[in-house]
């Protein structure tokens, strides 16, 4: 009996170091396994129409654009939900306008690393906006918020950089597709050539023709192709006021201009009036959010037309 | 020698306190060298584990330690301030990518860090509910910090000014939480993580205030001359970022000017982690580069130094304890002598004799021995966590 006890406390024992060297032993493995992520379309998040655009011409099959802005807005002035922000956190490429555009890139928590801005290459070419206003409150002192005209697309030159832009940041991500990517952005840049071509000779006919701008949004074509023109902030889709009417009309004394360029069709009532002071209206479309039929390029080529329709008048009003 | 045994076990029974306490003594005197070596040992890898995970550290030139200290564990004071530009830097060089750091504020005891998304990823840290910060004003707290102020998504807390002086400081934010981590164990357990804008923003470097162009703003407004407003005290700033009035926050001067504490450079391989410690070896250069492996190693051969003379001193201790336990055993032996005069006279041989008494020991000691060993396994496999739950409680 008491042997029994002697043996069952040295079992005892064992037992103890037994459980000891077991719980020694065990270990936590960390079986991760391992996602070949080559097959899956690049997950690419832009801010504008034109950069899908870029995106999708350039990527091909081997990316997924997504621009969750909704029609009929203006993607400058958008701002994404919180839950839409978080889409664009999961993106593998986030493609930047740049130029203070989308201002609420600024106020978002976006991976740093994911993030591409396309128009880094000419930072020091982008246009300060001008008639910014100053204010001093606090300890600060004076400050301004101070941004850049955006629409650096309307100049081919320098939508073929930020389609550049775009070429070496997916060729960063997915190496392996770089001679699809270099291939698919040659074919952009012809297009954006000839369109460069075509937009350069109906400027060149319009030699200084006086040009007034309904919005200050033609920044960049203005300065790339010579323009003589002045900008307004007249909204196509609402009636000038009778002050605006009398602006113009004075301006028109100084600056006798012919033609006015609109973002979209002015009102029918706005177009009638601007005919009866000798101003014909052309609508030269920004194309920041996705048109209702044609693509960017379409839309481009439609502007170009529109340019090329004021170039032949000018000529002959300035030929008699 | 099962006869010897049983009537060893037998004696060592009838003598159980004494038996006890010997056993006590002994295993003691085996596990507090040994056992301290090994929570050390763990202790050590704790702390450098978070230092090992970080492979490039870059802050302003000054204290190392504190850089370290301030980055990895987000105690000690704030060490020198850099410029955002760093990041930019960083970044252009191709040679890895950088997660920039600003600790400074805080919401009552829990440090506010400031730093992006890729943090997240870097420490592998998950969600335990909610999501990651989206836009200014949002935050996300770690398990411990979540539970102790008792928030979750949804709710809000507000950070802290700098100083109970702090008059014309900037004003505390309110910050909506969106996000509670999982436990890590680790010091991001107790931190309230926000975007780095975020914390400008706490600083007072961008901020949200009514359109002074506005007609509302009228009372605000000291002066306006062409393209310039002078606002007075009156103008109303937001202490909250909502949907409402995000649209107001803005930052003032370049951000690329901006501060923050440091930045973790995550090399893209061995050779771009040498290329880029090499650029910030020149004299001039206003910013340092460090290993936080190295930086804790050093701390820690001066923590191992103090190890050993404690490790010496429970030596000394144990060498006195088993010459206390000889002199048991030998005084013991001389209080047996009629029970060994007994033994001799029933028959009992010197040589059965002697293994008895021998037995008795032997078991005694390997009792110790186990129960040391016992207790040494235990700490090895549970000392991590101790140590963990210790050290962040």
């Amino acid at each position: 009996m008491s042997e029994l006890r002697v043996s069952r406390a040295l079992q005892l024992g064992m037992l103890v170091l037994g459980f000891g060297w077991l719980a020694c032993s065990q270990q936590t493995g960390d079986a991760t396994p391992t996602v070949t992520e080559q097959a899956v379309p690049l997950a690419v998040y832009v801010v504008n129409y034109p950069l899908q655009y870029f995106a999708e011409r350039i990527g091909g099959e081997h990316v997924n654009v997504s621009f969750p802005a909704p029609q009929g807005v203006d993607p400058a002035y958008w701002s994404p939900d919180p839950e839409t922000v978080a889409a664009y956190q999961e993106a593998d490429v986030i493609l930047l306008n740049g130029a203070s555009y989308a201002r609420w890139v600024g106020r978002a928590s976006l991976p740093y690393a994911k993030l591409v801005d396309t128009s880094a290459s000419f930072r020091e070419r982008l246009i300060p906006l001008e008639g910014t206003v100053t204010h001093q409150h606090g300890p600060t002192g004076e400050h301004a918020h101070v941004g850049f005209a955006f629409t650096s697309w309307l100049d081919p030159t320098l939508a073929a950089e930020q389609a550049r832009a775009i070429a070496q940041a997916f060729t960063r991500v997915r190496p392996e597709h770089e001679a699809d990517f270099r291939a698919q952005l040659a074919g952009l840049e012809t297009d954006l050539r000839a369109l460069d071509a075509r937009l350069a000779t109906a400027a060149a006919r319009l030699e200084n023709t006086p040009l007034l701008l309904s919005h200050p949004v033609y920044q960049y074509l203005v300065r790339y192709y010579g323009l003589n023109a002045r900008s307004l902030h007249l909204e196509p889709d609402e009636p000038p006021d009778p002050s605006t009417w009398r602006e113009l009309q004075e301006l028109l004394a100084e600056y006798p201009a012919r033609w006015m360029l609109w973002e979209a069709p002015p009102l029918p009532e706005t177009a009638r009036t601007l005919r009866k002071l000798g101003v014909e209206s052309r609508v030269i479309d920004p194309c920041g959010n996705v048109a209702a039929e044609g693509d960017f390029l379409m839309i481009m080529q439609r502007n170009a037309a529109e340019l090329e329709s004021v170039a032949p008048a000018a000529s002959s009003a300035s030929g008699s | 020698m099962r006869d010897t045994l049983y009537l060893a076990w037998r004696y060592l029974r009838y003598h159980r306190i004494k038996t006890a306490i010997l056993i006590a003594s002994i295993t003691l005197i085996i596990y507090l060298p040994v056992g301290l070596n090994v929570l050390v040992g763990q202790s050590a890898a704790e702390l450098t584990a978070r230092a090992e995970a970080t492979p490039l550290l870059v802050g302003a030139r000054g204290s190392a330690l504190e850089l370290v200290l301030n980055s990895l564990y987000f105690e000690a004071d704030s060490p020198e301030q850099m410029r955002y530009a760093e990041v930019s830097r960083v970044a252009n060089s191709g040679l890895a990518d950088p997660i920039p750091l600003y600790v400074r504020f805080r919401s009552r005891e829990y440090p506010i860090v400031g730093t992006t998304l890729e943090y997240f990823d870097f420490r592998k840290l998950r969600f335990a509910s909610g999501r990651a910060m989206a836009v200014l004003g949002e935050c996300v707290l770690g398990a411990r910090a979540a539970h102790a102020l008792k928030v979750g998504p949804g709710d809000s807390i507000v950070s802290s000014p700098e100083s109970v002086f702090d008059l014309v400081g900037s004003y505390p934010l309110r910050m909506k939480v969106v996000g509670v981590l999982e436990p890590s164990y680790t010091a991001d357990d107790l931190a309230v993580f926000a975007d780095l804008k975020t914390v400008w923003v706490i600083e007072g470097l961008g901020h949200g205030h009514q359109d002074l162009a506005s007609p509302e703003a009228d009372s605000a407004v000291l002066a306006r001359e062409g393209n310039t407003i002078t606002a007075n005290a009156a103008v109303v700033q937001y202490n909250e970022i909502t949907s409402e009035n995000i649209e107001s926050f803005h930052f003032h001067g370049d951000l690329a000017q901006h501060p923050i504490s440091a930045l973790f450079a995550v090399p893209h391989d061995d050779k771009s982690q040498v290329l880029l410690m090499g650029r910030y070896q020149g004299k001039d250069e206003p910013s340092q580069i460090v290993r936080p492996r190295d930086v804790m190693n050093e701390l820690l051969e001066t923590i191992l130094t103090v190890r050993s003379y404690v490790v010496a001193a429970i030596l000394i201790v144990a060498l006195a304890t088993l010459a206390t336990a000889a002199l048991v055993f030998l005084l013991s032996l001389r209080l047996r002598r009629r029970e060994i005069m007994t033994m001799v006279k029933i028959g009992g041989s010197r040589s059965s004799i002697a293994s008895l008494l021998l037995s008795e020991i032997v078991v005694v000691l390997a009792s110790g021995v186990v129960l040391a060993g016992g207790l040494t396994l235990l700490t090895g496999r549970f000392g991590s966590a101790a140590i963990r739950t210790f050290l962040l409680s």
